[in-house]
């Protein structure tokens, strides 16, 4: 961007950024692996969340997601870098084995999560992405504590 | 002795890789030891692969110093929550309330799918050119793929379902049982060919109904009612016989 757009390609990006708006979209800056400018992607995004019957109408099913968002809570838990056999262990307390194993793959090739060649799963770019990690974690945190008190 | 001494570096390896390759605290491996045991025997290697074997030992520490790195970067973080918090938050939760956590902390990236001309032609010429379904299933199963129709005695046998013996066998056994039953009387036809399972309901109709176009048992229906009646009788029945269509349903 910097190359086709100058120095300043920053402020042609606010100004995309003030045009998508109204359409409920914003662009998104992914920081890269080493945190320099260079490295980051952009990306357009929806400004604010689904509603849960918005999400359900695109075809997800709940059932994903809840093993998505277990998933994420439990990388992050572990320094961001857990051994896949472990993340299915703790998935399988919860969710039926075949839907850990499917829903498992089909995150890492959609990119949510990412899978080394220790078969060590990892946090993917699309969950930096598109997922706010803080919101999710405190989410899981305060819902949980409304459970256990009802 | 010089094998004692390689073997010792191996160990240095071998426990960086445990650590790669599983969620361990990398801040379990003593860096600092490690690498003064490498500087101690770097001077006393003499052969290639000895030397190989020591710097190999140095990469797999590089690599658990940048995993030290992560670590701290990530507990520093305020994403990082004790695992075994996590762990019972999670249990503790209902699926539907995990995945709306997700969707309220969840931006969809935009993306448009769209086909470029290109690719409809593409699509056109494929099912254009696609084979019928007919003529698919004739290539792959010749005439095997015929429409819904019926079964006879003789296609049973050759099939290897029945064998004339086992078949005879069997009908006159359900015709005894029905003699039995009836003893003259009108007995209630699903009653009498309902029994365990589904599958053996069917066999059973089958047998009966066998056993009623040979004119060994009667069938009577009571349009209003719905009913249906069947009796054995001893001597084959004369007089016209009728069609009747029976369905017989997996329930009770």
């Amino acid at each position: 961007m910097r190359r086709h757009l100058g120095r300043d390609y920053r402020k042609i990006v606010e100004v995309l950024t003030e045009d998508v708006a109204p359409m409920g979209l914003e662009v998104f800056e992914v920081k890269g692996a080493d945190g320099s400018e260079d490295s980051s992607r952009f990306l357009l995004r929806f400004k604010e969340p689904p509603t849960v019957s918005e999400a359900e109408t695109s075809g997800i099913r709940i059932d994903d997601l809840a093993v998505l968002a277990a998933t994420i809570a439990f990388i992050n838990s572990k320094q961001g870098r857990v051994a896949r056999r472990e993340v299915e262990q703790f998935l399988r307390e919860k969710f039926p084995r075949w839907r850990v194993d499917y829903s498992l793959d089909r995150y890492v090739k959609r990119g949510y999560l990412e899978q080394d060649e220790r078969t060590m799963l990892h946090i993917g770019w699309r969950t930096h992405a598109e997922v706010d990690e803080k919101t999710l974690m405190t989410l899981i945190l305060s819902r949980a504590q409304e459970a256990a008190k009802k | 002795m010089e094998q004692e001494k390689l073997e010792e570096i191996l160990r240095v390896i071998e426990l960086c890789r445990d650590v790669e390759s599983s969620s361990a605290n990398p801040f379990d491996v003593d860096i600092k030891e490690k690498i003064s045991l490498l500087r101690l025997r770097l001077p006393e290697w003499k052969f290639l692969d000895e030397l190989l074997v020591d710097s190999e030992a140095m990469l797999e520490l590089a690599q658990i110093v940048k995993l030290q790195d992560e670590w701290l970067k990530h507990r520093a973080s305020s994403l990082y929550i004790d695992p075994l918090l996590i762990q019972l938050k999670v249990k503790l939760l209902a699926k539907e309330a995990l995945s709306e956590a997700f969707i309220k902390s969840w931006h969809p990236v935009a993306q448009i799918d769209q086909i470029s001309p290109r690719g409809l032609e593409k699509a056109f010429v494929y099912w254009r050119d696609l084979t019928s379904m007919s003529d698919r299933f004739k290539n792959q199963f010749g005439t095997y793929g015929t429409r819904p129709g019926t079964v006879d005695y003789t296609e049973l046998v050759s099939l290897g379902i029945f064998t004339p013996e086992e078949f005879e066998g069997t009908l006159t056994v359900l015709h005894d049982e029905l003699l039995q039953k009836s003893n003259g009387e009108w007995v209630d036809y699903h009653q009498f060919i309902g029994d365990v399972s589904f599958e053996d309901k069917v066999r059973r109709a089958y047998l009966l109904a066998f056993l009623i176009s040979e004119g060994k048992a009667l069938l009577r229906t009571e349009p209003l009612s719905g009913k249906i009646w069947t009796m054995a009788v001893a001597e084959k029945a004369k007089g016209a016989p009728k069609s009747v269509a029976i369905s017989i349903t997996g329930e009770g």
